[in-house]
């Protein structure tokens, strides 16, 4: 006698393994929705988990490049503070030396000019050579020691190189530190390589009594005053500009990391809608499927039989 | 004379009874996996005397039948052989996803490039320095952990697969034990029946430690071949009474290889096959690994190479080793972090030298990029064995489906023959009764 049979053990095996399955979705669903992290694990959506390592990566390095521009940022508006400094000290030294060019400023007037201007050159010194908060020289490119130094003879010269690092403060954009102590204070007059140290203590010298026609030596100073003036505004601007592009860079990075986040909530978060739908519909499943598993599993002959 | 009538009724009771019997034993057995539905085989009993009419004597019991079908059965192993092989390679995977994942080994590379890059914004910062050279020793440490994490995987693995060795090597001795039993059985006998559910258990458990293809001889003697993944003939692991073992021997890199009496195979089946897939994905990982920690030695030390340390020296290396085992942190002071272009003086705030650095771990055939190939490519790998895993499993269902509706017990069945019986016992009885009526009213002639 051949017939197909309906085995009773594999009809629970079947149940079994439908009840279980449903469970283990359920289970998954409920996972997803008490920790907030729809991959746990890479297996679970590899190319979602790659991307999301990868948005890791950019955040980490946008908060330290956000670091970097807030302390470049800093570092610009100290030498900017700096910078305007040394343009109102060089307005001053050209207001005196147009005092001292009049005819009607007499020899104690000139020497006066003369004692403060060379007030003036030593103030001029030591902004050159400010440092910054974290103490490093703010005019002397990369090198160590003091930006400006001055010989035994009085002379002032440059000490810096004219390498200018650069930081990283934003993917592929990397800006220079400030601007170099050379830029800034040596410029040339009329064709010849001068300094506004040079000028400075040449006129106070010219001014000192004793001199013959100072007033011919305050004119021809004017000339240097200018070029020294105009040399440190150039520098302002530069400053300036700098300045301005760290802003645009930093309110780039912003954005940019609300969209990092958008993209990682998006990808790693559970859609609680979505999730807590689906948990509803599974949980429906399973208990139609539980209660359809005891009807169909009374229906024994057995039960029939008295 | 009712003699024959007494004779038909009483054999006819008594195979009703047997059959009873054995419709209560399947019952008895309805959620035994290894038990094969049990028939009673009958036959008609007729005395036959040469030149007469025959005479009616009832029935005879022939033997127990027992329901097995070679062919389904060999589709459920083999199912299950394939499943078992599928199964045990995703685990040995995931162990190992969980190794290189938990090791937070990329999130160690991108903290590096990161606190290097915020070096460039304060290159003399000592805090700074301090803070690179210790994420250069965390890093460091976390390659070696990622190491030590996938060797134990490694390891839990090689466990596996001894037991799965063990455990084969056990069911090939009782198969050769349940041969010799059976040539010693009687045939049509229960003592046969349960020998024969013995070999299909075994059968069963063995072809899901190694893939296995079996033949029957005539009495149900099994001789079993190692189902090789060459898909030539394998080899006898069960010969009539004798037996070969199988055994791995493990190789330098962690991967295995079997022998059966000493010549090579290369199991397709069963877990052990999915073991030694593991193994091998594992020993390609694990190179994998070391090619990472190479890069970081040898992109660090150069990059460190090119470079003038705080003090103005020269760069010195910032790792030892050479691979993800031995790979350790080799400068002692910050200051030794080479930041600046080779040939700056001491105290440079120069980072050309630092910037490179960051850019070539963090470039797109850097240690980085070369992480994140790897997991993806690990875990692409587990997402295709888990839909493999899950198209098999569905297989593997339902030939335990079918194997079962051919062999298993239907209760509705058993409890319709039980009613059938009952009535057919009742039959015989009255049969009986009216034999005896008709021996009565004959013994009441006066």
């Amino acid at each position: 006698m051949s017939f197909v049979s309906n085995a009773t053990g594999a009809f629970y095996e079947r149940s079994l393994g439908q009840l279980s399955e449903l469970r283990g979705s359920l289970e998954g669903l409920q996972n997803q929705i008490s920790t907030g992290v729809r991959i746990s694990r890479g297996s679970e959506d590899p190319a979602a988990a790659s991307r999301l390592r990868t948005l890791a990566r950019t955040e980490r390095l946008s908060e330290v490049q956000a670091d970097n521009a807030d302390k470049l940022a800093r570092d610009l508006e100290e030498a900017s503070d700096s910078v305007s400094a040394v343009a109102n000290l060089l307005s001053r030294a050209r207001e005196l030396a147009i005092l001292a060019a009049n005819d009607p400023t007499g020899a104690n007037g000139r020497a006066a000019i003369a004692e403060e201007l060379s007030q003036l050159e030593e103030e001029l010194f030591d902004r050159a050579n400010a440092r910054t908060l974290t103490g490093e020289p703010q005019f002397a490119g990369t090198a160590a020691g003091p930006a400006f130094i001055r010989a035994a003879d009085g002379t002032v010269s440059y000490n810096g190189n004219t390498d200018l690092a650069t930081v990283s403060i934003a993917p592929g954009t990397a800006l220079e530190r400030g601007i170099t102590g050379d830029q800034i204070f040596q410029f040339d007059v009329n064709g010849t390589p001068s300094s506004a140290f040079a000028v400075l203590s040449n006129l106070s010298a010219a001014l000192q009594p004793g001199t013959t026609d100072p007033a011919a030596a305050a004119r021809a100073a004017i000339d240097g005053l200018d070029a020294a003036i105009e040399s440190s505004t150039r520098s302002q601007t530069v400053i300036g500009t700098r300045l301005a592009w760290v802003e645009v860079v930093q309110d780039n990075q912003t954005d940019r990391a609300l969209t990092v986040a958008e993209q990682q909530s998006e990808l790693g978060d559970t859609d609680l809608g979505e999730a807590v739908a689906r948990l509803q519909q599974t949980l429906a499943a399973l208990e139609a499927s539980q209660l359809s598993f005891t009807r169909v599993a009374n229906l024994t002959l057995f039960s029939a039989l008295r | 004379m009712p003699g024959p009538l007494f004779q038909i009724a009483r054999t006819g009771a008594a195979a009703t009874r047997a059959s009873l019997e054995v419709v209560a034993q399947n019952i008895a057995n309805a959620s035994n996996p290894d038990y094969s539905r049990r028939t009673l085989e009958l036959r008609e009993l007729v005395g036959v005397t040469p030149g007469r009419r025959g005479v009616l004597n009832g029935v005879r019991i022939e033997g127990i039948g027992r329901a097995s079908t070679e062919i389904v059965q060999q589709q459920a192993r083999s199912s299950a052989a394939e499943l078992a092989r599928a199964e045990a390679e995703l685990t040995g995977l995931r162990d190992t996803e969980l190794a290189l994942e938990q090791s937070n080994l990329f999130e160690g590379l991108v903290e590096f490039e990161a606190v290097l890059t915020q070096l460039e914004g304060n290159p003399l910062e000592p805090v700074l320095r301090t803070n690179a050279l210790e994420s250069a020793r965390q890093l460091a440490g976390t390659i070696q952990f990622a190491n030590t994490t996938l060797d134990t995987a490694r390891g839990q693995v090689q466990e596996a697969a001894t037991v799965s060795l063990d455990e084969a090597n056990l069911q090939i001795e009782e198969l050769a034990r349940i041969n010799r039993n059976i040539s010693n059985a009687r045939s049509g006998t229960v003592g046969e029946a349960a020998l024969l559910d013995a070999r299909d258990a075994a059968l069963r458990i063995l072809s899901q430690q190694i893939g296995i293809i079996a033949s029957f001889d005539d009495r149900g003697r099994v001789n079993v071949r190692l189902d090789d993944a060459s898909g030539g003939p394998g080899a006898l692991l069960v010969d009539g009474f004798t037996t070969s073992a199988s055994n791995s021997t493990t190789n330098a890199d962690g991967t295995l290889s079997f022998d059966v009496g000493g010549v090579a195979v290369d199991p397709a089946r069963g877990a052990i096959a999915g073991q030694a897939a593991a193994l091998d994905a594992q020993a390609d990982f694990q190179t994998q690994l070391d090619d990472i920690a190479a890069q970081v030695i040898a992109r660090s030390n150069a990059a460190q190479a090119s470079g003038a340390d705080q003090d103005g020296n020269a760069g010195q290396p910032l790792f030892a080793g050479t691979d993800a085992s031995t790979i350790t942190l080799a400068l002692i002071s910050g200051r030794q972090l080479a930041t600046a272009l080779l040939g700056s003086p001491a105290g440079s705030t120069n980072t050309t030298n630092l910037a490179s650095f960051a850019a070539s771990i963090g470039a797109d055939d850097g240690p980085i990029a070369t992480t994140d190939t790897l997991l993806l490519s690990l875990s692409s790998r587990i997402s295709a064995q888990d839909v493999t895993r899950t198209g098999l499993a569905a297989i593997a269902q339902n030939a335990e489906a079918t194997l079962l509706t051919e062999t298993g017990v239907d209760l509705d069945t058993e409890a319709a023959n039980l009613v059938r019986l009952q009535q057919a016992f009742e039959a015989n009885s009255r049969v009986l009764q009216v034999a005896t009526e008709i021996f009565d009213t004959l013994l009441a002639i006066r």
